[in-house]
């Protein structure tokens, strides 16, 4: 097609979004990486401090436990949230009668601000005023499990709000993902005398590679999100013993003011959080290969 | 009315002739078991929105000394709630920080996008449309929480702070790299027909972008304006970071401040938030499929 156009066109439509991205997005991240290097602390313009921060890092025992609890919250979506979304995909999948209105009420906490999930759930994980102590009480069990506030589960009970959150948006992915193998094989195969089990076993999830693929990729990115669950539910508390590697850094940045080295946290974030995707990726490929 | 058509898709296929099952009874309970259990996990994942709304109705006494107890309901926790809560103000800021920031986001995607993918020069090169467009989806790799205290400086710099546009400028950037990935995908598949004939009618750059490739983009934006209100709507990290005026409160941010605000009041508490939960929830019933649409475009094709 011959519709030429000018330069200057081409320019003046690309300017708003291009001006607009790289002030906000891209001069940030440089801006970021710039300043793990100082020791900036918001009045005294610069101290280069070289690597200084990122020591600091090493041998901060908060900034450790901060990267096991993202990990515990990634092992819980990745082992826990994958094969249930999965499974309530499968039971939700058609069978029942309403499950279109199933599927659409399960997915209603994914469209709920996390900050206010967070407070919910405080209703029920609180040792005190929570439901679920209250109703281990009532059926007569004496221990009072510190859900949160205390210093092992806190990280535990985060992952598996989160999982709440997002078990109605993983199981959509892997519904579409199951609407689209096609009819016959299931047909012939269950003519074969194939059990259900057996079908999903050595039909189903196999023909399904590329969605868990896509499924995992999502989950890995969201984790490194997690923030305001952390924020409502616990604070990062107690000590720091349920930080996330997000809320640590802001709470470095914004409530201690050390910016250079939380910016040196944002990179790691950023770093880690981009390794992992990398790996979900070249992962995803190498299964694709293999088949 | 859109439920039950879903429903009405999603009926197995009458079985074929010879298909009959060999013990049908046993299949039949089979399949009351399956519907049970769907049923039970379905509520039993509601269940906790169910019990704060419950909480909502229940005097403070009761929440504390009778969990379960359902009699003594009231409604003074509301009355509380609307006499503390400025909810008026939380939603009309939400409101214009939604609405400012994604028409002026969709609208400079939509034409970076048309003039990343329909745009053809003399030269026949298409090298820096490509490298822009990689620049532009690289965007999609940065996690929010890196960008905060940077932009928290960029908008003391620019003396944005404590206005609308310390948010609305972050949330068009981070909007951006979606919107640029989803438009010139479906941009790069406009048939060059429509285009030609409208060249041939003499149509410039400004009626092509708009009066005739737009028209036909009208779905993917509009699952695109679906998505990014949602992220506005819920946004935290940036409002948290930036706003320190409470005339300017966002409905998240006003989440935020519930526990310090009701303290021990937890059935106010509860009832503030059944009443930021409730709109949004109306809302989602009613587009819910266009909303589903719109969170997993990009994952499901």
């Amino acid at each position: 097609m011959n519709w030429l156009t000018t330069r200057r066109h081409f320019a003046l439509m690309i300017a708003p979004a291009l001006i607009i991205y790289s002030v906000y997005m891209i001069y940030p991240i440089l801006y970021s990486l710039y300043y793990s290097f100082t020791d900036f602390d918001g009045v005294s313009a610069n101290g280069f401090a070289g690597l200084a921060n990122y020591r600091q890092m090493a041998q901060d025992d908060a900034f450790w436990t901060s990267m096991r609890n993202t990990g515990i919250v990634l092992g819980i979506a990745l082992f826990l949230l994958i094969p249930l979304g999965f499974l309530l995909a499968v039971l939700l999948g058609g069978r029942v009668k309403g499950s279109g209105a199933l599927r659409a009420l399960v997915f209603a906490p994914a469209i709920i601000a996390p900050i206010l999930v967070g407070l919910i759930w405080i209703f029920l994980l609180d040792p005190k005023i929570g439901l679920v102590n209250a109703f281990l009480l009532a059926i007569g069990v004496p221990a009072h499990p510190q859900w949160i506030g205390g210093p092992t589960l806190s990280p535990y009970a985060i992952g598996l709000v989160y999982l709440w959150q997002q078990i109605g948006f993983v199981l959509t992915i892997f519904y579409a993902g199951l609407r689209m193998l096609p009819r016959d094989v299931m047909e012939a195969s269950s003519l074969d005398g194939a059990s259900r089990w057996q079908q999903l076993r050595h039909i189903q999830i196999p023909m399904l590679r590329e969605t868990f693929g896509i499924v995992t990729a999502l989950v890995v990115t969201g984790v490194f999100k997690v923030f305001e669950l952390v924020y409502a539910l616990t604070g990062g508390g107690p000590v720091h013993l349920s930080e996330v590697m997000v809320s640590y850094m802001y709470h470095i940045t914004f409530t201690t003011q050390q910016y250079g080295y939380g910016m040196a946290l944002a990179v790691v974030v950023f770093v880690v959080g981009a390794l992992a995707s990398a790996a979900t990726f070249l992962g995803n490929r190498r299964k694709g290969e293999a088949r | 009315m859109s439920i039950d058509s879903e429903v009405k898709m999603s009926l197995p296929s009458p079985p074929a002739p010879g298909d009959t099952p060999p013990a049908p009874r046993r299949r039949r309970r089979g399949r009351i078991i399956v519907s049970a259990t769907a049923y039970l996990i379905t509520f039993v994942i509601l269940f906790p929105l169910l019990w704060i709304a419950l909480l909502s109705f229940r005097t403070n006494d009761t929440i504390l000394n009778h969990p379960f107890s359902l009699t003594h309901l009231t409604t003074a926790n509301y009355a509380q709630a609307l006499q503390t809560l400025n909810l008026l103000v939380m939603y009309r800021n939400t409101l214009i920080l939604a609405v400012v920031s994604v028409t002026i986001g969709l609208v400079i995607s939509y034409l970076a996008a048309f003039a990343l993918t329909r745009m053809v020069f003399r030269s026949g090169r298409r090298r820096t449309q490509n490298t822009l467009r990689f620049y532009f989806l690289t965007g999609l790799a940065v996690p929010v929480y890196v960008l905060l205290f940077p932009v928290y400086r960029l908008d003391i710099t620019f003396g944005l702070f404590g206005t609308y546009f310390a948010l609305i400028l972050p949330y068009i950037a981070v909007t951006i790299p979606f919107n640029i990935l989803l438009l010139t995908g479906f941009l790069r598949d406009f048939p060059e027909e429509i285009e030609q004939a409208a060249v041939m009618d003499g149509a410039g750059l400004w009626r092509m972008a708009w009066k005739v490739v737009f028209p036909l983009m009208r779905p993917v934006v509009a699952t695109l304006a679906i998505l990014n209100v949602i992220y506005v709507w819920n946004e935290f990290p940036f409002a948290v970071t930036l706003i320190n005026d409470p005339g300017l409160t966002t409905v998240s941010l006003g989440v935020s401040q519930f526990q310090g605000v009701y303290s021990v009041d937890y059935g106010a508490m509860m009832a503030s938030a059944v009443l930021v939960l409730l709109p949004q929830l109306a809302i989602y019933a009613a587009f819910q499929k266009q909303v589903i649409a719109g969170m997993t475009a990009g994952a499901v094709r």
